[in-house]
């Protein structure tokens, strides 16, 4: 009996992960607002740029009121939000790892994960969060899941439109190199030619030397 | 007292001449009797054992050359077994450096804001240099040695690995990944230094595996770099983006490393030094026209060329490819998609020279034609694991493909070499540098077809490569030699050894009598008939050799 209730038990969490790995994208109800905007910058017509590890972006969010959601639901499902950068079309290009995929667990469009916040159904939901230094270049979008108490998907929020190609932010990356790795290769490559030139001149000497003592 | 000089020399044997570099490769080069001149001079004292110009004994049984007549892997006796652990390392370590790349793509790709296209051409690039530099490679050797050719090699492109930590956009990377792969010649430079250092008769056993554990540093690399570049980014606590680039030191200072300690403790011969060794003797030069028209028209070079470019070049793309497939499509993080790459390249452990081995127990048993049969299904089983690799999906069954497909194509490279010998006596150095060549250009190919186009996802382009592999290796069935018959037709009754090795040399020179070598050379290659015929025609081939050179003393 007992052996029957664990393999049904495992039988249904197998199911519940099949079911729960399958949430698609266009499911979901576009319930947040989302807003973005780079610290310290005044906002301007065309893609914002921001620099990877100077720059800020503050998100702000909260809920969609025209939609006909009682409150009583959105307390009840609503538990966390979860903030991603996401790639726009025009970074994905021959890009096949920013793939965008509609099943949620297939999908790599959104890399980066910037923060992971309770829902507070309160006016002035925002974060600043601090571009890390290993962000690629590439232009973004902010994308925002609400997510209930499973960590499962259930409504979404973007900074742009649907087409993805308003409101969007460049970030400029860093090119990793430092002065110190600069001159480590320079030497070491002055070291490699200078060695071997000084060998050959070690050898014609020594032939040299032999033709001469003939 | 000197011995006097003699007044010809083996054919090919001549220094510089093209042709002469590749001596040995195969290793089923004929071994001749002492009375031949060497390229040196030496005085052994009867009965005194064998000592090299400064008066060293020898700690290995030599022939009369002073080359080895044994392989000893687990030692590092001077010169012989020295050079051979130098010149496998050397060449692995320059696999090492031209893949180092690959297994840190995901990090590259995204400093470097590489697409696909931007990828698939530095992964061309990085094994078309080596086209051109394997054969110029030969040329360095016979006038430079394998010592300094090697070396040199190493040190000149050394600069090249620590640019890559400065490059900054796509163009930069592929003409850095460009310039470090002109090191892979060092294949020729081994495979020389290893028929300046082995008897023929166990050349091949050398040549084999050096080649085969130098491949594996294709694999090798796969697990250190990921390795290194994750104890710089927690240990030292720096950033993806500049993690990768200090991890480019460890290729580069290793690849220094070792190009000194070849040219300190590197010997080209086993009496000493090129520069340290007089020579003497006249010598024939053989006509360079003609050793390169009887390799053009010979078109069992074209049809192997092609074959060794889907099994090497198949093997040089997959290294460029492999992490990144397995990163994308499995979803590992980077040291597990670098360790199941890893496990690709590291098969060559084994795999080619057991290639050579099945080469040689089939043709014990059924001659030449045992050889193209071997060749043939196991190149054609490999394009046939490959097109399962790109169809399978879950990471389990396709690693267990991996290393199927990985031991096929290696072992092909193996039996393509044990062909390769016997196509020509006269041109044998340039076909087998054709078909080296013809293995980089397979893989330039390969991957400009197949991955380069983001019209498709690699997968897809692993199962066109196979299908490739395929219809690549069918060739293989029109090969026909006259003396020993093709895969599928016998052999003609009235051509023997004799007459296709002598049919390289017009009658004018056969009237001088250059031809005598390729006459030895028809004799042991007798043994291709297979076991019917092969084993008494060798003896008696043997012995004809034997009192045929007592008498030319």
């Amino acid at each position: 009996m007992r052996m029957l209730i664990a393999t049904g038990a495992i039988l249904l969490c197998a199911l519940a992960t099949l079911a729960e790995g399958g949430v698609l994208l266009s499911s979901l109800q576009r319930s947040l607002v989302l807003d973005s905007q780079i610290q310290n910058q005044l906002p301007q017509p065309g893609i914002a740029m921001a620099k990877a590890g100077d720059d800020h972006l503050v998100i702000r969010w909260s809920l969609n009121t025209t939609l006909q959601q009682t409150q009583a639901d959105v307390d009840a499902i609503y538990n966390k939000v979860n903030l991603k950068l996401c790639y726009t079309p025009v970074s994905q290009t021959n890009r096949g790892w920013r793939k965008t995929n509609d099943n949620l667990t297939k999908d790599k469009s959104c890399g980066k994960a910037i923060v992971t916040q309770k829902y507070v159904d309160a006016a002035g939901n925002s974060t600043v969060w601090r571009i890390p230094k290993d962000v690629p270049g590439a232009v973004y979008f902010v994308r925002a899941y609400v997510l209930n108490a499973n960590g499962t998907q259930i409504a979404y929020g973007q900074t742009t439109n649907a087409n993805r190609t308003t409101n969007l932010i460049a970030i400029e990356p860093i090119s990793g190199r430092h002065a110190s790795i600069d001159v480590a290769a320079a030497i070491f490559s002055a070291f490699s030619i200078g060695s071997l030139l000084f060998f050959l001149v070690l050898e014609s000497m020594k032939t040299m030397k032999s033709g001469s003592s003939k | 007292m000197a011995p006097t000089p003699p007044t010809w020399r083996l054919d090919n044997e001549s220094v510089g001449e093209p042709g002469s570099s590749l001596h040995g490769v195969t290793g089923h080069e004929p071994t001749f009797l002492p009375t031949i001149d060497p390229v040196h001079e030496h005085d052994d004292q009867p009965g005194a054992p064998p000592t090299d110009l400064k008066g060293r004994p020898f700690k290995l049984p030599v022939d009369s050359e002073h080359k080895a007549k044994t392989v000893r892997i687990w030692t590092i006796h001077r010169p012989h077994m020295l050079a051979f652990h130098l010149s496998w390392f050397s060449f692995m370590v320059c696999f090492f450096s031209t893949f180092a790349a690959p297994p840190l793509m995901p990090v590259i790709r995204e400093n470097l804001n590489l697409d696909k296209i931007d990828i698939g051409n530095a992964g061309v690039a990085s094994v078309a240099g080596a086209v051109v530099s394997r054969v110029l490679m030969g040329t360095i050797c016979d006038l430079l040695g394998p010592r300094f050719g090697a070396s040199s090699l190493m040190l000149i492109t050394a600069p090249a690995v620590f640019c890559m930590s400065l490059v900054t956009d796509p163009t930069g990377f592929v003409l850095v990944r460009f310039f470090i792969g002109f090191c892979l010649a060092t294949f020729v430079s081994c495979q020389f230094w290893m028929s300046s250092m082995f008897n023929t008769k166990v050349v091949g056993i050398a040549n084999g595996t050096a080649a085969g554990w130098g491949n594996m540093g294709g694999g090798i690399v796969q697990l250190v770099m990921p390795g290194v570049f994750h104890i710089i980014r927690h240990n030292i606590g720096s950033n993806d983006f500049t993690a990768w680039r200090i991890a480019f030191f460890i290729p580069g200072v290793i690849q220094v490393f070792v190009g000194i300690v070849v040219l300190i403790f590197g010997q080209d011969l086993p009496d000493g030094n090129y520069s340290e060794l007089k020579r003497k003797g006249d010598k024939v030069n053989d006509s360079f026209k003609k050793v390169f028209l009887y390799a053009v028209t010979n078109y069992r070079m074209y049809i192997f060329a092609l074959t060794y470019g889907y099994c090497f070049g198949v093997e040089l793309t997959i290294d460029n490819i492999i992490a990144q497939y397995f990163y994308d499509r499995f979803d590992l993080n980077l040291t597990t998609a670098g360790t199941v790459a890893a496990s690709f390249g590291l098969m060559n452990l084994f795999s080619r020279p057991l290639g050579g081995v099945l080469s040689d127990l089939a043709a014990a048993r059924w001659g030449m034609r045992g050889r193209l049969w071997c060749s043939w299904t196991i190149q054609t089983l490999g394009g046939i694991s490959c097109i399962i690799l790109g169809v399978v999906g879950q990471l389990g069954p396709a690693i267990v493909v991996l290393l199927l497909f990985s031991f096929f194509v290696q072992a092909a490279c193996g039996t393509t070499f044990g062909i390769i010998p016997f196509i020509s006596r006269r041109s044998l150095g340039i076909i087998s540098g054709a078909t080296g060549a013809g293995g980089n250009v397979g893989a330039v190919v390969t991957q400009a077809i197949f991955f380069l186009n983001s019209s498709y996802p690699t997968e897809r382009g692993i199962l066109y490569m196979g299908i490739m592999i395929v219809c690549c290796t069918l060739p293989v069935c029109f090969v026909y030699f006259p003396q020993w018959g093709s895969m599928f037709c016998g052999p003609s009754k009235s051509v023997t050894e004799a007459d296709y090795y002598k049919s390289e040399w017009n009658k004018d020179e056969q009237s001088r009598g250059l031809h005598k070598a390729s006459m030895k050379f028809a004799e042991n290659a007798k043994s291709e008939r297979g076991s019917q015929h092969g084993s008494i025609a060798a003896k008696e081939g043997l012995e004809d050799a034997n009192t045929k050179g007592e008498t030319a003393v």
